[in-house]
């Protein structure tokens, strides 16, 4: 076998990485992820996988993977950016929330309490990664057509599952009508709820290209410390002094 | 303000509150889902109008320091009605930025888990200081004639009176000194608190690094003399409106002059140095400003009229004081262009490369237009704020020549 390959996937050995972590007191855990941009592919499958993780409403998302054209035809490339929340260690959000509904978790985490947040918006404002997003209360469902005759209940299967919020931050959420998270500010979490059960992010799992990596980077035999060491590594806006735990691999 | 002004006044706040109702309602029952923002232009027109009434207040406000902390018997015919128009500019703004709240109902996290890092808290506690600081001001300033209104038996109304001067029935000699003095210490307290509160929120929007137009030190020093500027405006308006004092307009009218100019030239520094630093969010931000979809508020609406014209009015017409009255009353109503150009353009660039082709929603854009419920919402508040405004000035003892100063009994 060639050198170059790896004697492991990389999810199994995240994944073995994980339970290691998650056998630690969960204060000297220190989350963090690693987006090699040389190998994405642009195909939004952690996008989706997100989405449908978290069953976001229309307009809330919480890795949008941003698109660059660079150089001039005929000499053009396209480069992809996966942009989950950076999980700031110096978060401005947290500063300027005003009834402390966001703060840093145990583990390094930037949280929002659903049921604390007014939904002011200066978080939104405040984030220079915009990796926050409101929710407006939309719906994928309502105010599109169901076609009679041919699947009876469809659209009433559907809007069941969009009216039953994931059990984010490990908990069961009343049916979506008109209480929170509607109104709230959201942002990604890492999949706390998927952590605390020894499951990788929606993210990583679902990124057919082995682009995204994670796991604790104080476990000094973790994927994710090995990363932390390479030259190709950057950080988003690092001169802002935020210090985001989401590295990329340039 | 003649009878046929008031009526005229009247129904058009009335009308406004109730077409304003439908979208008021809309609101109440669907949250913010029905407003045009989204998650990248999170503050749209309910900031800019919070803002446009935080600048009306603070004109009162200095009149009210002027008149009951420096004594200065000029300003004493307006002071009752400026701690009044401090009042509901006041109740405006909180109803503005309540409404603009995903999750109003929890408004009281305030007082359970405040977080004093946040310039938000601070302003919620020096809003709150100064509701309650003018409230009081304003009844102490108002219980003489409310307590004598109150004791006219045959005069309509009267059980009213009663019950705003809390069931009083007379006032002596010695009551009337005690309100005098509290009204003096309710003024020493409120400028500190007024200064800090007007500061607070020019250093909110001041703070944000990743903003920046807003990210500037220059941000709290236009917020005060934009406000100055509104406020002291609409006191001129309002003193022709209602008590036509020609010498006290003169003055205000130069002050107002001078004020304007101090804004102008801070206005044009903000452009000077965006463009000359060459930033891109900040030219694409000042771009959207002058070339924008909504250059005419720029140009037209905010130079034009809101600043060429009163200019002119000002200079050239200074000794008429209807002239200086118009030129206050172009000033005041065209004021919300300057807080919408203030409040948006700096929202509306991304800030990140790429991220407007990322996940496309009209919530996930940077192109915003007021809607029509936020409008509704708007002028339902507006009109809210008209009528208290208009049956204040009508049936409380605020305004009253020759009453309101220091020694206002």
């Amino acid at each position: 076998m060639s050198r170059n390959l790896p004697d492991q996937d990389h999810l199994i050995r995240m994944q073995e990485d994980l339970k290691r972590a998650l056998m630690k007191d969960p204060s000297e855990i220190r989350w963090s992820m690693v987006i090699d941009v040389s190998k994405c592919i642009g195909c939004h499958a952690c996008t989706l996988g997100c989405v449908a993780e978290n069953r976001l409403p229309p307009g809330v998302v919480y890795r949008p993977v941003m698109e660059m054209e660079i150089g001039r035809y005929p000499h053009v490339r396209r480069r992809f950016l996966p942009r989950p929340c950076v999980q700031c260690q110096n978060p401005p959000c947290v500063k300027v929330c005003p009834v402390t509904a966001t703060y840093r978790d145990r583990q390094g985490v930037v949280v929002v309490d659903y049921n604390r947040c007014i939904g002011c918006r200066y978080c939104l404002v405040a984030c220079p990664y915009a990796a926050r997003t409101s929710d407006f209360g939309e719906w994928y469902t309502r105010g599109t057509p169901d076609v009679v005759g041919k699947i009876y209940g469809r659209m009433a299967a559907a809007e069941g599952y969009e009216a039953h919020p994931a059990t984010e931050y490990g908990r069961r959420w009343p049916v979506r009508r008109s209480g929170s998270p509607i109104g709230n500010a959201r942002k990604c979490h890492f999949c706390l709820h998927r952590l605390a059960v020894g499951m990788l992010p929606a993210c990583v799992t679902t990124c057919i290209g082995r682009a995204t990596f994670f796991g604790d980077k104080m476990d000094p035999e973790s994927l994710i410390f090995s990363l932390l060491g390479s030259p190709r590594i950057f950080r988003l806006k690092e001169e802002l002094g935020t210090k985001p735990a989401v590295y990329y691999l340039s | 303000m003649n009878t046929k002004w008031f009526n005229f006044l009247m129904t058009a706040a009335v009308l406004g509150l109730a077409a304003g109702s439908w979208g008021m309602v809309e609101r109440l029952l669907y949250g913010l889902n029905p407003v045009a923002f989204g998650s990248y232009v999170p503050w749209g027109l309910w900031v800019a109008c919070y803002l446009l009434f935080l600048g009306l207040s603070a004109g009162a406000f200095l009149v009210t320091i002027m008149t009951y902390l420096f004594q200065m018997k000029r300003f004493e015919k307006i002071g009752r009605l400026s701690a009044f128009t401090v009042l509901i500019a006041l109740l405006c703004e909180v109803l503005f930025i309540t409404i603009d709240l995903g999750r109003m109902a929890r408004i009281y996290q305030f007082l359970l888990t405040p977080s004093f890092s946040s310039l938000m808290t601070w302003m919620f506690v020096l809003f709150n200081a100064m509701l309650i600081l003018y409230f009081l001001k304003t009844f102490f300033l108002l219980r003489e004639d409310l307590v004598q209104a109150a004791a006219d038996r045959k005069r309509r109304g009267s059980g009213i009176y009663r019950i705003l001067a809390l069931g009083r029935v007379s006032y002596s000699t010695s009551d009337r000194l005690a309100d005098e003095k509290r009204v003096h210490i309710l003024s020493i307290i409120s400028l500190p608190v007024g200064l800090l509160f007007y500061g607070t929120n020019g250093a909110f929007f001041a703070i944000l690094m990743n903003r920046p137009i807003w990210n500037s030190a220059l941000t709290p020093l236009l917020f005060i003399v934009a406000a100055l500027l509104s406020g002291g405006a609409l006191i001129t308006f309002l003193i022709h409106s209602y008590m036509r004092d020609e010498e006290l307009e003169r003055i205000l009218g130069k002050t107002i002059l001078f004020l304007l100019v101090v804004f102008l030239l801070l206005e044009g520094f903000q452009f000077f140095v965006g463009y000359q630093s060459a930033v891109t969010a900040v030219v694409t931000s000042l771009d959207l400003v002058v070339l924008g979809p909504h250059w005419w508020t720029f140009w037209i609406v905010h130079l034009v009229v809101g600043s060429l014209i009163p200019l002119y009015l000002l200079t050239a017409r200074r000794h008429n004081s209807t002239a200086i009255s118009w030129a206050c009353f172009l000033i005041v109503a065209t004021f919300i262009a300057v807080r919408y150009n203030f409040v948006i353009p700096d929202l509306a660039v991304y800030k990140i490369e790429g991220l407007e082709q990322a996940f496309v929603h009209k919530r996930l854009d940077t192109s915003y237009v007021p809607n029509l419920n936020e409008w509704l919402v708007s002028i339902w508040i507006v009109s809210l704020g008209m009528i208290v405004f208009l049956a204040g000035t009508r049936w409380l003892p605020v305004v009253s020549s020759g009453k309101g100063g220091p020694d206002h009994g």
